[in-house]
C-alpha cells in the first residue's frame, strides 16, 4: 500500500513544468504534457492514489480526536447526524443551527471546532499553506471531505435554492462570479462563461455556467492532482483562480466561498454528470 | 496619427463585441447591492494587510460592473479621466526601452500574487514582475503559448511607423489599458500594480522596434 503510494507520488513530481509555462497559477501544459499525464493515467491503472486520501479521512472521522477526545460522528451534513450518504450531493445548503449557508468543507471544519475542540486556526494552516504547486503535505480537513464526498459517489448533484438563505448566497454567488476585480481587472465570467473559442495561453476554458462542462468539474472534486502528489478540493480550485486574478485570500467555508460553490453547483445540478471522487486531474 | 486612430477605433469594437457575447447572463448578480458584497469579502478574505482590500473594491471597474461594460457617455469622461491621469512616465521621459528586456517582462508570470502567511506560491515583491501577456495574446512568433483573448500583436511594428505617437500610444496602453478604453477587458498593469514605468517602455520597444522578434519572421522550427 506504501509502494503504491510513493509511486504516485513520484509519478505526480514527474509531471513538474517550467514555472515560466504556467499562466498565473493555473497551469498551462504542452499538449506534449498532456500525452504524459495519459501515460502516467495507464501507468496507474486502476489505483487512484487520491484513495489512500479517503482512508486517512474515513480514520479522521471516526476516531475520537482534538481536546474534547470525540469523533466527527454527531456532524450534521444536511440529512441527520452521522448520515454521510448522499450528504455532499444536496451541499451547499442553509443549515439553521449555524444561520449560515455551508459547503462540505465549512461543515467538517465547524464540526472540528465545536465537537472535537480544534481551534479553527490550527485546522487550517496546512490546509492553506499546502496549497501551492507540488505540494503534498496532506490536510486532514482536505481528507474528511474527500471521504465525506465519496459517500455521494453514483449521485447527481441535487443542490436546491429553498431558504431565502440559499436563494441569496445564489444571487452573492452570481455576483462574485461575473463581478471584475483584482488587479487583472477580471472576473471569474471572463474566462469561464461563453467560452466558446476562447484560449488562455494556449489553454482551452471550462464553461462553468455550461450545465455539463460544470456537472463533469465539480463531480470530480475532491479530486487527486498528480502534479501535486495531494487531493484538492472545491474551496482550493476556487482559491486557485482566485490567487491568479490577484484577489487577496479566500478563506475555506467564507460566505463567498459558499456563494461561488452554491453558484456553480446549482449548473452542475442541471446535468447528469455522476459524483465520482476522487477525481484525477493532471494539474491544477 | 492616423494610423493610431484606426487602431484604437478596432480596439474599441473588439472590445465592444466581447461585452455583447457575454450579455447572454440575464444579470451579473446584480440582486446583491455593492454594499452587501464588500461586506461579504470584508470577512470571506483573509488579509496580510489592509490594503490588500483595495484590489477589491476600484471606482473604474464599479462602473464597468454596475454597466456590464457600458459605460454612459458621463461615466466614460469619468474613467478615462481618472485612468488618463494615474498613468507614470519614466524620469527620462525615454518610451522607448530594451527590447530584449521587454521580451522578458512580457512572458513571465509572477507578480502580485498574494496568500495566507507560508503559503509558498504567493510572489516575492522584490523579485521584477512579469505581464503574462501572452495568456491573451500572440506576440513573439517563436512563442509556443498564446491566447486570444486580445488581439494579435504578432508584427505589430511591421506595418507601424515609430513615430511619437505611436510610441505614446503603446505605452500609455500597456501601462494603463483603461485610460484610452474604459472597461478593456486587458489589464491595467502600470504602478502601484505590477510593471514599473521602465519596464513598460522596454515592452514598447519589444512591440515596435524592427530587430524584435515580434517583427521578424518566426525562426524556422527545423533543426
Ligand atoms: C484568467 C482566466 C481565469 C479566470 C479569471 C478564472 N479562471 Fe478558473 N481556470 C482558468 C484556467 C486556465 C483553468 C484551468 C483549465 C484546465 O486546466 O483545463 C481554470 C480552472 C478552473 C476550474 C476547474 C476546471 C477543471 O476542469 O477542473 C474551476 C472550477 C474554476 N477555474 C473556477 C474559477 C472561478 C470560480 C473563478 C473566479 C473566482 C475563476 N475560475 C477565474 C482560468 C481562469
Ligand atoms: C486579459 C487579457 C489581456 C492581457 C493579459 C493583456 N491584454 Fe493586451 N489587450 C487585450 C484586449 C482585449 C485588447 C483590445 C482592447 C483594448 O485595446 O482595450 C488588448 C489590446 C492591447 C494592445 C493594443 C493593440 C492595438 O492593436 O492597438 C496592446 C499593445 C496590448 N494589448 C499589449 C499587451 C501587453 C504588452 C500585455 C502584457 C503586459 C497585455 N496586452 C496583456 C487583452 C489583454
Amino acid at each position: 500500500m506504501k509502494t503504491i503510494k510513493r509511486l504516485a507520488l513520484s509519478l505526480g513530481l514527474g509531471l513538474g513544468v517550467p514555472a515560466a509555462l504556467m499562466i498565473g497559477t493555473t497551469g498551462a501544459l504542452a499538449n506534449s504534457d498532456e500525452d504524459k499525464f495519459a501515460a502516467y493515467r495507464d501507468a496507474l491503472g486502476d489505483e487512484n492514489p487520491g484513495e489512500f486520501f479517503i482512508d486517512d479521512g474515513k480514520k479522521f472521522f471516526h476516531e475520537k480526536r482534538g481536546p474534547k477526545n470525540e469523533n466527527l460522528e454527531k456532524c450534521d451534513f444536511g440529512l441527520g447526524p452521522g448520515v454521510l450518504k448522499g450528504a455532499y450531493a444536496q451541499l451547499p445548503r442553509y443549515f439553521a443551527d449555524t444561520g449560515k449557508v455551508e459547503t462540505l468543507e465549512g461543515r467538517i471544519l465547524g464540526c472540528m471546532v465545536k465537537l472535537q475542540g480544534f481551534k479553527e486556526e490550527d485546522v487550517l494552516k496546512m490546509h492553506y499553506q499546502n496549497a501551492g504547486e507540488e505540494d503534498s503535505r496532506p490536510s486532514e480537513l482536505a481528507a474528511i471531505t474527500s471521504y465525506i464526498a465519496a459517500q455521494s459517489n453514483g449521485l447527481k448533484f441535487d443542490v436546491k435554492l429553498e431558504h431565502a438563505a440559499e436563494k441569496n448566497a445564489y444571487e452573492m454567488g452570481k455576483k462574485m462570479f461575473w463581478r471584475r476585480q483584482g488587479w487583472m481587472d477580471l472576473s471569474c465570467a471572463d474566462c469561464h462563461a461563453n467560452t466558446q473559442g476562447k484560449l488562455l495561453r494556449g489553454v482551452e476554458l471550462p464553461d462553468m455556467t455550461a450545465p455539463k462542462t460544470a456537472g463533469k468539474v465539480m463531480t470530480a472534486f475532491p479530486a487527486y492532482v498528480l502534479k501535486d502528489a495531494n487531493v484538492r478540493t472545491q474551496w482550493w480550485r476556487n482559491e486557485r483562480c482566485v490567487l491568479a486574478m490577484r484577489l487577496p485570500w479566500l478563506k475555506t467555508g467564507s460566505e463567498l466561498d459558499a456563494a461561488l460553490t452554491l453558484y456553480m453547483s446549482i449548473f452542475a445540478s442541471q446535468s447528469d454528470e455522476k459524483i465520482q471522487v476522487p477525481g484525477i486531474k493532471p494539474r491544477a | 496619427m492616423k494610423t493610431s486612430m484606426t487602431t484604437v477605433g478596432l480596439t474599441l469594437c473588439l472590445a465592444l463585441g466581447a461585452a455583447h457575447a457575454q450579455d447572454k447572463a440575464p444579470d451579473w448578480g446584480d440582486k446583491i447591492s455593492e454594499e452587501a458584497f464588500l461586506k461579504a469579502a470584508k470577512e470571506s478574505f483573509y488579509l496580510n494587510k489592509p490594503e490588500e482590500f483595495e484590489r477589491l473594491n476600484d471606482p473604474s471597474l464599479a462602473i464597468c460592473n454596475a454597466t456590464h461594460n457600458r459605460p454612459d457617455d458621463a461615466q466614460v469622461k469619468e474613467i478615462l479621466g481618472r485612468e488618463q491621469a494615474a498613468i507614470v512616465y519614466p524620469k527620462d521621459k525615454a518610451l522607448f526601452g530594451d527590447w530584449q528586456k521587454g521580451k522578458k517582462w512580457v512572458e513571465d508570470v509572477h507578480g502580485g500574487r498574494i496568500g495566507y502567511p507560508g503559503f509558498l506560491d504567493a510572489d516575492d515583491p522584490h523579485h521584477a514582475n512579469g505581464g503574462n501577456c501572452y495568456a491573451c495574446h500572440a506576440i513573439d512568433p517563436n512563442f509556443p503559448q498564446a491566447g486570444n483573448m486580445g488581439p494579435p500583436l504578432t508584427n505589430y511594428g511591421k506595418f507601424r511607423p515609430k513615430t511619437e505617437a505611436m510610441i505614446k500610444y503603446t505605452y500609455d496602453k500597456v501601462y494603463n489599458a483603461k485610460a484610452s478604453n474604459p472597461c478593456s477587458l486587458m489589464p491595467r498593469y502600470g504602478n502601484p500594480r505590477l510593471l514599473t514605468p521602465e519596464q513598460v517602455a522596454d515592452i514598447v520597444a519589444f512591440l515596435l522596434d524592427p530587430a524584435s522578434p515580434v517583427n521578424q519572421p518566426p525562426v524556422n522550427a527545423a533543426k
